[in-house]
């Protein structure tokens, strides 16, 4: 299509996505240190997204975040912008969390909800895995 | 995992597409250019006449690719056209002696939804599988005809995984039980030698568009043989024997012509260069752990090279392999978001089908660019494979 401009062109993944995609920073195994780590997981189906988060906290501190996923493009900038945003957070901000929010910066398109929402699971997982230890040292 | 994205665009979806060779674009110009020339075939003034030649010409050309009778082709819109007009066309044209008909689960959509059609019509269709390397058993397709069956469609070489049926076969077992034979050479024609004067084929359909001619232009070949023909589709004026009536789109028809001619003249040297290709490619990918090829190492077509990958995610994949342009068996980037039905007909499970990623070339296509596909496809992978979970992995 000789003379289109690249901006002009149907795109499937925003300038974001392409970015998170391209450097995921946080991808990957917690590294050992000051801190107990925990891990949420979640997963769509045999065949589908599979999701791992993994964290050490620190004083009540997200201090370190990371993830794994197997997925598309989506979920992996998903996955990364959530430990960017909430590496170094308290715990509790976890509960920030946003569907919705994650979904518009990143511009999903809406048939691939149900794998955000996988995201969401590993999340709360996470966070019932923090939670629960925390009672249990109550 | 930086993408080489700002990156010119390295093109090996040729089995999609092929570019359009400059000089078939040079014949299309000048067939606008040529004011005098251009006028409606169907009109008896100078100009029409002059269209007609031109489309007489063309005709020729794609004979001579095909080795066939020039008035045994017709023109079409494009293979999709030529198979609905083959496989219905033909279907009704026979149905007073029966309605039972044969095709293949690996078969082109445009083959199998005129199936679909018929059915709704009340004709009786048997869909056989392959086996797990693509290619139709003989046995099982002499065992699926029966008395009534007018019809078996089969396409000569897949569009996902390039495996090619043996139509040399196929069309002697149905010619010995009286049963037409349809085959979508879509993928074959300009590609590989197709002669119908040998061929026992009674209906091929072809399309332009995959050896370097214009998009939106095919043909129907139609073997003349009693009791071989097919009902008209499209109603509305003589054109093409009164089967396929319309205008004739010139310019098109003079574009196939001239890519039938380069096609007919490269043949044998594409076909060299497209081996090569394909050997370089898979000897380059074939170590990395995990990665199978999909469908016969055999009996295939060498421009064609469709590999899965276990532990990748198919439209992770498509992007990380950016600025390549191949195609997905994930279909997450197109229309459909089912895996590839053809690549779970050969067995392939999911994520095996979601993985898979077919590389077409063609003779524009260098061995600079098959090194950097197989050198980019390992580094993509590896990456991918290395943020998965373990499980995946």
């Amino acid at each position: 299509m000789t003379g289109v401009a690249r901006s002009a062109l149907p795109e499937p993944y925003n300038q974001r996505v392409r970015a998170l995609f391209e450097e995921p920073q946080h991808a990957g195994e917690v590294v050992n240190g000051p801190g107990r780590r925990f891990e949420g997981r979640a997963s769509e189906s045999a065949a589908g997204a599979q999701i791992v988060l993994a964290a050490v906290v620190s004083d009540g501190i997200l201090a370190v975040l990371r993830f794994r996923v197997f997925g598309c493009p989506h979920l992996i900038a998903a996955a990364e912008l959530t430990c960017e945003r909430f590496e170094g957070e308290p715990v509790k901000k976890l509960q920030d969390f946003s569907v919705s929010d994650l979904m518009e910066t990143l511009g999903v398109p809406v048939e691939k909800t149900g794998r955000i929402l996988r995201l969401e699971d590993a999340v709360r997982a996470l966070l019932l895995q923090i939670d629960r230890t925390a009672t249990n040292k109550d | 995992m930086k993408s080489t994205h700002a990156n010119a665009p390295i093109y090996l979806d040729d089995a999609a597409t092929t570019r359009i060779d400059p000089q078939v674009a040079a014949a299309l110009s000048a067939c606008f250019a040529a004011r005098a020339d251009y006028g409606n075939a169907a009109s008896s003034h100078i100009a029409g006449r002059r269209a007609q030649a031109a489309i007489d010409t063309a005709r020729q050309q794609l004979g001579l690719l095909l080795n066939a009778r020039p008035q045994d082709l017709i023109w079409t819109s494009g293979a999709t056209e030529s198979d609905n007009l083959a496989i219905i066309g033909a279907a009704r044209f026979r149905a007073h002696r029966g309605r039972h008909l044969v095709t293949m689960t690996t078969e082109h959509k445009a083959v199998l939804e005129s199936f679909d059609a018929l059915e709704k019509e009340g004709f009786e269709v048997s869909r056989l599988s392959p086996g797990a390397d693509g290619v139709l058993a003989l046995s099982a397709l002499e065992a699926a005809i029966r008395e009534e069956t007018q019809l078996v469609s089969i396409m000569h070489v897949n569009n996902e995984t390039g495996v090619v049926q043996d139509i040399a076969a196929i069309g002697a077992l149905c010619r010995s039980r009286d049963v037409l034979f349809h085959t979508d050479a879509a993928q074959s024609a300009g590609k590989l030698p197709v002669d119908l004067a040998a061929l026992p084929v009674d209906l091929l359909s072809l399309t332009a568009h995959k050896f370097r001619g214009p998009q939106g232009v095919g043909a129907l070949y139609i073997a003349d043989r009693p009791g071989c023909s097919v009902a008209p589709l499209l109603h509305g004026g003589g054109q093409e024997r009164r089967l396929r009536p319309g205008t004739s789109a010139l310019h098109q028809i003079v574009g196939m012509g001239v890519a039938a001619k380069l096609a007919h003249d490269r043949l044998a040297a594409n076909l060299r260069h497209v081996t090569a290709l394909h050997e370089r490619l898979w000897n380059a990918v074939k170590r990395i752990p995990g990665v199978t090829r999909n469908g016969s190492a055999d009996a295939h077509y060498a421009g064609i090279l469709n590999i899965s990958a276990a532990g990748v995610e198919g439209e992770s994949l498509m992007l990380a392999l950016e600025p390549l342009c191949v195609a997905s068996g994930s279909a997450c980037n197109t229309q459909s978001r089912e895996p590839s039905f053809v690549l779970k007909a050969l067995g392939c499970t999911d994520l095996e089908a979601q993985s898979a990623i077919r590389f077409s070339f063609g003779p524009e296509t260098s061995l600079g660019d098959i090194d950097f596909a197989g050198e980019h496809y390992r580094s993509a992978v590896t990456k991918l494979r290395a943020i998965a979970p373990a499980a995946a992995a």
